[in-house]
């Protein structure tokens, strides 16, 4: 249901640049919060719990810690408090019960 | 430790205003933000309660050069600059501990504003912490700043005249707007119009965005509430039903809406922890259902010499955040004589009357949107109260149930409190449900003592000191 198509008018300034999400490489705009690169690009989990529930931007203002990403190695890295730059890597942490390890 | 004329905390409206204004009368000035650049949490992120014209876009530009012009002179005047530092304690009486990623370091002020803002008031209901789903601030903040849509198809519920920018700005962006789902009822609405008269411009503002809303068919629901976001992985649904006057849901016609993105935003409440911790009083507001700094004309709390000013002393906008910043700037300036008496009173007295003007604004806003303690009857025994230790509302209802009358019992009884977010996101909904079971008020269930470091700092920055 969602990507693609979420980019509004007016951010046309910004430089465009590519990252890596989880491998693969992804459209964003320098200097945009790296949680806005993930939700325009389609990925609204950006992490894993402890207990297997998926979470992504929340609060917005680096309060509630739900959109921690690994941002080039960087573990516990906000996404909303995050800019985008030029060859970013960034990865969802997984907690110890994701999906993915469960099968 | 390093010394300053005067050390404020947070880069948004109020802390920037209060720098440019202290920083113009000579006044050596320290700035600290979390974030990398100057702005705060996002210029437009409380909704201005004096918006200019009905232009949309165009006041949005204008804002923006304001906010650029402001920035400009903070940058030019001199004003050292702590970015990318979390300002995360404040020891006696006006010692402030900040830590980069790396690095850690102690300011001795002797003048200390805070200005540390406001966030959404955090309300779990069912489906909380579903990805897609995301408080009224958090969407602001994605469309204004980083253009880009919450989803195709969103709901917007809470209480709050941001709701409607918020539903105009995502139709202008280009998304469906499933409803806009208003808890408060909205009768007799009309009794108030005689106290918008002076705030023509914001009511102007308001109806051009409720005809926006209407010419897209988007209905608007007063007097209900959002009670369950639906999905699996994300976000896919939501069911909203009737609620009181005190935003209690009541059984009823529930409507289901298929929605990839659901915002929830239950008004503002204010960041009063690095207060708090230096010892600043602060009484609970029930009209807003919120804990208010106690402080004078001058904006200085309780301790002195530190002042207090924007969100972060009662959450009411940006436009009242640059004035009350302009005034503890003044207010700073004088204290270390750098103006006299006379001048300061003038343009004191000019920047509380417009103070005065939109607190008008904001009584008439805040009876029409009174908060409802009966939202957190939202949350079942499953939802989770506690986000980050992912704890259970039902567990928090057994230990009151057993017996627990304070927040900081349940806290050490069930870890609640204890994750990252420092309690912020559990504290109200926890007091509220102590309320809700027993027959202890909000006030006697109380708010989690705060405890230094107010926001989490890595122990290798500490570590690390400077100075």
């Amino acid at each position: 249901m969602s990507g693609g198509d979420l980019r509004m008018t007016g951010g046309e300034r910004r430089r465009i640049v590519q990252i890596a999400v989880d491998g693969q490489t992804v459209t964003a705009r320098e200097g945009e919060s790296v949680a806005a690169a993930l939700i325009a690009a389609g990925h609204r989990v950006m992490r894993w719990t402890a207990r297997g529930e998926p979470r992504g931007y929340f609060c917005g203002i680096g309060i509630c810690r739900d959109c921690l990403v690994i941002a080039d190695g960087q573990p516990d890295t906000r996404a909303c408090m995050t800019p985008v730059r030029e060859g970013l890597r960034v990865e969802s942490p997984r907690g110890p019960s994701a999906p993915a390890e469960r099968a | 430790v390093r010394s300053a004329e005067c050390v404020i905390v947070g880069a948004g409206s109020a802390g920037l205003a209060a720098a440019r204004t202290a920083a113009r009368h000579g006044v050596r000035v320290v700035l600290i933000d979390e974030r990398r650049e100057l702005g705060g949490q996002g210029g437009d992120w409380v909704p201005s309660t004096a918006r200019a014209t009905a232009g949309g876009d165009r006041f949005g530009d204008a804002e923006e050069d304001k906010g650029h012009r402001l920035v400009e002179a903070v940058r030019t005047l001199g004003v050292g600059l702590r970015l990318g530092a979390v300002a995360w304690a404040v020891f006696d009486p006006r010692v402030v501990a900040l830590a980069t990623d790396s690095e850690a370091e102690c300011i001795a002020a002797d003048t200390l504003i805070l200005a540390t803002g406001a966030f959404d008031r955090p309300v779990p209901f069912p489906g909380w912490t579903l990805p897609g789903v995301m408080t009224a601030g958090a969407a602001l903040r994605l469309m204004t700043a980083d253009r880009v849509l919450p989803g195709r198809r969103v709901l917007i519920a809470g209480s709050g005249p941001l709701l409607l920018a918020l539903a105009h700005q995502a139709l202008r962006g280009g998304a469906e707007v499933a409803a806009v789902c208003e808890a408060s009822p909205m009768r007799g609405a009309w009794r108030q119009a005689h106290r918008l008269v002076p705030h023509l411009d914001y009511v102007q503002q308001a109806h051009h965005y409720r005809r926006v809303i209407r010419d897209a068919g988007v209905p608007v629901l007063a007097g209900h509430v959002l009670r369950r976001a639906l999905g699996e992985s994300a976000v896919t649904g939501a069911v909203v039903s009737p609620c009181d006057g005190d935003w209690r849901p009541i059984g009823g016609a529930e409507r289901h809406l298929d929605v990839d993105a659901v915002i929830a935003g239950y008004g503002f409440v204010s960041s009063t922890e690095l207060a708090r911790l230096a010892g600043c009083e602060h009484r609970y507001a029930p009209e807003v259902g919120d804990y208010v700094l106690v402080k004078t004309r001058e904006m200085e709390s309780t301790v002195p010499g530190l002042f207090i000013a924007g969100g972060g002393a009662g959450a009411a906008g940006s436009v009242v955040a640059l004035e009350e910043g302009h005034v503890a700037g003044l207010a700073v300036a004088h204290r270390l004589g750098r103006i006299d008496a006379r001048a300061y009173s003038r343009e004191a007295s000019r920047a509380r009357g417009r103070l005065l003007h939109l607190a008008g604004l904001r009584e008439v806003i805040d009876v029409m949107h009174r908060f409802g303690p009966g939202v957190y009857a939202l949350a079942e025994d499953a939802t989770l109260l506690c986000r980050c230790e992912e704890i259970s509302t039902g567990e928090a209802r057994a230990a009151i149930r057993d017996g627990a009358t304070h927040v900081n019992e349940i806290k050490a009884r069930t870890r609640i409190g204890m994750g990252r977010c420092q309690g912020r996101l559990c504290g109200p909904a926890l007091a509220h449900a102590i309320a809700g079971a027993s027959a202890i008020g909000v006030v006697e269930a109380g708010a989690f003592t705060p405890r230094p470091p107010v926001k989490p700092v890595s122990l290798g920055a500490l570590a690390n000191p400077v100075g």
